[in-house]
């Protein structure tokens, strides 16, 4: 781990840092072109809110190479033996809410974008042609059912994760997000040093 | 409360159209519930000295 010294380890580098807040950004585009009119306020969301969806597409596949390539996928995946944290075990670089909440926020996201590019057939795009015959109208509507759960699922989270961001004590992993490095003694409190180093 | 949006196809079959927005407040409360139960625990830690 590199910029890592006596006092603080660096817990997240420049590129996923840019990753965490652009996702953020496309995140909240997202919704509030999505639900905004469907809570009265009327503006025209549809190319916003394509536009943002690839965006975040992107910066998903961008995730997904960094993941592969320089990251390691250890520290991320969820493990049976996470759950010795329930006992009082400290965790390595994630703890299993960190964990569980990545989880959760691949399963919407994925979804989302899974079924927003065939959205996007039917709503149309500049670059494809608008084909609303594609699929059954039973299937637009399945696919479409998909991706309100995934929007309903990134409201709760996007709260529950804002929240936790917030919270006092929980402090360090936001500024380790902004600045990139986390200080020994901070992380220490709830998580195994030893584990860290090792890539746990 | 609805769960579901419908619609009608061509020959005037019911077609699920997507998620009822009746839920949308129901999303928006859980996160709302897990914030209020989590704040609310935090608080009597505190005072409890746990």
């Amino acid at each position: 781990m590199a910029d890592q010294n006596v006092d603080s380890l660096r817990r997240h580098a420049a590129p996923d840092r840019i990753f965490h807040w652009v996702t953020a950004a496309t995140m909240f585009v997202l919704l509030g072109t999505s639900l905004l009119p469907i809570i009265g306020i009327r503006f025209a969301w549809l190319v916003p809110h394509w536009v943002a969806g690839l965006v975040l597409t992107a910066m998903v596949l961008f995730h997904v190479y960094r993941a592969v390539a320089a990251l390691n996928l250890r520290a991320m995946q969820l493990k049976g033996a996470d759950f010795a944290e329930l006992k009082g075990a400290k965790p390595g670089k994630y703890s299993l809410p960190q964990k569980g909440m990545h989880v959760a926020w691949m399963v919407v996201v994925l979804v989302a974008i899974a079924t927003g590019l065939i959205l996007m057939v039917k709503a149309g795009v500049p670059f494809l042609t608008r084909n609303p015959y594609l699929l059954q109208l039973k299937t637009w509507g399945l696919l479409t059912l998909l991706h309100d759960l995934a929007a309903l699922g990134a409201v709760f989270l996007v709260i529950v994760h804002v929240y936790f961001g917030l919270l006092p004590e929980k402090r360090h992993y936001l500024k380790s997000m902004l600045r990139g490095n986390v200080s020994r003694a901070a992380l220490a409190k709830d998580h195994d040093l030893a584990k860290v180093e090792r890539g746990e | 409360m609805e769960l579901l949006r419908y619609g009608h196809d061509a020959w005037g079959a019911v077609v699920v159209n997507g998620v009822s927005w009746d839920l949308l407040g129901v999303a928006f409360g859980a996160g709302v519930a897990v914030v209020v139960v989590h704040a609310v625990r935090r608080l009597l830690g505190r005072k409890s000295g746990g």
